[in-house]
Parts: C-alpha cells; structure tokens; sequence
C-alpha cells in the first residue's frame, strides 16, 4: 500500500474540482479565430513550419526505445511523486504505428499487482500479454508488433478489473457490457 | 453383378459422406473450443461458414466471439454481437467493393456502426480513389466516438478525402479529441480544426501553383 500525504490529497481535490465554462465560451474563442489576421504570403512558410510542429503525428518506436521512454515517464514521476492517490488510474497511451512496426501500450495503475493487454490480437486471452512494469511507481508497458488493421483491446488489472484506455478512442456500443478501446494501423 | 454394383455405389456413397463428416468437422474454429459453450459455439461455426463462403472475412467474428467469451458473456448474447457484426462486414463490403481489402472492410463496419450509412462509405471510396480507405473510415467512428453527430463526422470525413493522407487524417481526428479534452464542444473542435486543415491545404495549392508571367508594359 501507498502512503497518503497532504500533497498528494491536496492534488487529488484539485483534481476533483468541476471546471467551469461561461455558455459564451465557444462563440467568443470562435470569434477569435474569426477575426484572427490572416498571415502575408512570406509569413506562410514560418507558419506551415509551426503548424507543422504542433500537428499530433503518429509515433513509431522500436521495443528498446518504448521502454526507454516509460522509463522516462516513470523516471519523472517517481522524482516529482504522482498525483494520483492509491488505487486511482491514470490514462493510458498507445502509439499508432507503421505496418509491421510495434505499438507500445502504457497504463499507470499504482495499485496493481498485475496487468494484462488482451484484445484482437491475442485471442483475448488473459495473461497472454502480460504488462510490465517499468519502475516502482505504477507504470506499466507492452509492445505489440501490429498489421494493419483495426483492434479492440483492453486492460484487465488483477485478472478482474476491465479498463478502457482513457488516451484512445472508445469501442463503440460494447455489447458485453465491459468496456474498452480501439487502435487502428493504417495501410501504407 | 447387379449386387457388387449396388455395393460399389454404397461404398462410394459411404464414402463421400466421410468426407463430408470430416468437412464440416474442419469447418470448426478450434479456437472457439473450451471457451464458447455449446450450442453457441455451433451457430458460430455456422455464421463463419457462411461468412466464408460469401468471401467475408472470418477473423473478426472469431475476435468478437472470444472477446465475449473472455468478457464472461453468455452464449446467446455472444452469437447475436457475431452475427450482428456479420451483417455489418457483409454491408461493408458490399460498399466498399469486392476489391477492399479485409482491414477496409472491418473499419467499413466500424463506420456502420457508429451509423453511417452505406452509401456514405461508396462516396468514401469515390473520393479516395487509390488510397486505402481503413484510416479514413475508422476516424469517422472514432469522431462519432467522442461525441461529434454522426452527419457532421461523415460530411467532415469526406470533406477532407481528396486532399490529406492517412497521417494526417490521425492528425485531424487527435486536434479535435484534444479541444474536446479541454472544453470545446465537438461540433465546434470539429469545425475549428475542419476550418484549419482546409486554409492549410489551400495553402498548399497556393504554393504549388506555378508563378504568374508577368504582363509586358
């Protein structure tokens, strides 16, 4: 078990606090965009090389360098001290990957004394893929090598618990009243 | 004579049907053993059969089956999820084209089922051309996913068909999961973002388009 400490319940309740939006928040933001100067011709490459840094992109990493970056994670969480209180999930990542490449799968469940991947590509089997975990503080990874495709997957903590993947996208209308995600690899 | 030819046509009858029996006895999923029970199991055998006779691909029924399995749902419920997925594959397809390969088709009923209707993925493959469609699709139920009304998902998807590839439809769909995230409603996070990607591609025609003569005086 987890110590609790007051920064760690102080995090919690902020955590737990509604956030709250005036009903004019869309139309000003909208507005905003609206009146927003459009860039002069020599401006567009500086700007396509923005826009080109901020778009979200798919990642593809080797096994080596997926359990370099959860170590990563698990490295700034362990000298920061999570937020999360004992028992609490945090979301989870999975990168979407090139044919043929491997997706990794990230959970952060401090509390578990095992975690499983199983979905489309195992069968649903339990303890087919089991997660590792990459330091003492609750991260847990896999790599999957993928074709393309799409899959249905989900985490299963302890051999009882389902958990969705917060980070991906919902499987839609799950008709075994358990819930789960989706990753699709796309075809080159 | 009459005799040994009556006993010959036994014989090749009994043996024709041995050949049947061990048929539809390879006709089996074996991974659907110990984990769907009987007489579930069967009528899944005979959904996939079916499937594969029709050139409908098998291995997502196999997946939705065991998934229910694992996920503790008894059997009836898990025959009615596979053949309720079975319907979708086979409009997918038929939507799609018989050229479509197997992920297309899947991501096609994925489609289908956030509500899309077939037509909308025959538009999809229109306007893809040779681009594979299974990114395309999945996005569309994955927009509808996070909350964006099924006609908008469609319309923005199609929209944006011609002009971006795979990578960018990802992009697309993770901005807008994104202003969800932080507070934006998904019609507008889909407008906003929709808004954004096409001054980007007009952009981008504008930069490739070749450079004016200038006039003589």
């Amino acid at each position: 078990m987890f110590e609790r400490d007051e920064k760690l319940d102080r995090g919690v309740e902020l955590l737990k606090e509604p956030v709250h939006l005036d009903p004019g928040f869309d139309r000003r933001v909208m507005a905003e965009i609206a009146s927003a100067p459009r860039p002069r011709a020599w401006v567009r490459p500086i700007w396509a090389g923005i826009e080109w840094m901020r778009r979200g992109r798919p990642v593809t990493v080797s096994p080596l360098g997926g359990l370099a970056m959860a170590a990563g994670v698990a490295a700034v969480l362990l000298l920061g001290r999570s937020w999360l209180a004992p028992g609490e999930t945090a979301p989870a990542t999975a990168t979407t990957a090139a044919p043929g490449s491997v997706v990794q799968f990230v959970i952060v469940a401090p509390a578990a004394s095992t975690v499983s991947l199983v979905g489309d590509f195992n069968d649903w089997m339990n303890g087919a893929t089991p997660m590792e975990r990459v330091a003492g503080n609750g991260v847990w990874s896999v790599t999957v090598p993928l074709e393309p495709g799409r899959y249905r997957y989900a985490y299963l903590v302890d051999g009882t618990t389902w958990l969705s993947d917060p980070s991906a996208p919902p499987a839609l209308d799950d008709e075994f009243g358990r819930p789960g995600s989706v990753v699709t690899i796309g075809e080159l | 004579m009459r005799t040994k030819r009556r006993l010959a046509l036994l014989a090749v009858l009994v043996g024709l049907s041995g050949i049947g029996a061990a048929g539809s006895a390879q006709a089996q999923e074996a991974r659907l053993e110990g984990r769907v029970p009987e007489p579930a199991r069967g009528e899944i055998d005979a959904v996939l059969a079916a499937a594969r006779d029709a050139g409908i691909p098998t291995e997502p029924l196999v997946d939705r089956a065991l998934e229910g399995a694992s996920k503790g749902a008894d059997g009836q419920r898990i025959v009615a999820a596979v053949r309720r997925l079975d319907l979708e594959l086979r409009s997918s397809r038929d939507a799609l084209g018989l050229q479509s390969t197997d992920a297309e088709v899947v991501a096609g009923a994925s489609a289908l089922r956030a509500g899309a209707q077939p037509g909308d993925l025959t538009e999809l493959r229109k306007s893809r051309g040779e681009q594979p469609l299974t990114v395309a699709a999945a996005v569309l139920a994955d927009l509808v996913a996070v909350g964006v009304p099924v006609d908008t998902a469609v319309a923005a998807v199609l929209a944006l068909a011609e002009g971006v590839d795979d990578t960018e439809y990802i992009a697309f769909r993770q901005n807008v999961e994104r202003d969800i995230a932080l507070g934006a409603s998904p019609v507008s996070a889909l407008g906003v973002r929709l808004d954004a990607a096409a001054e980007f591609a007009a952009g981008d025609q504008a930069d490739r388009s070749p450079p004016q003569r200038p006039r003589k005086p």
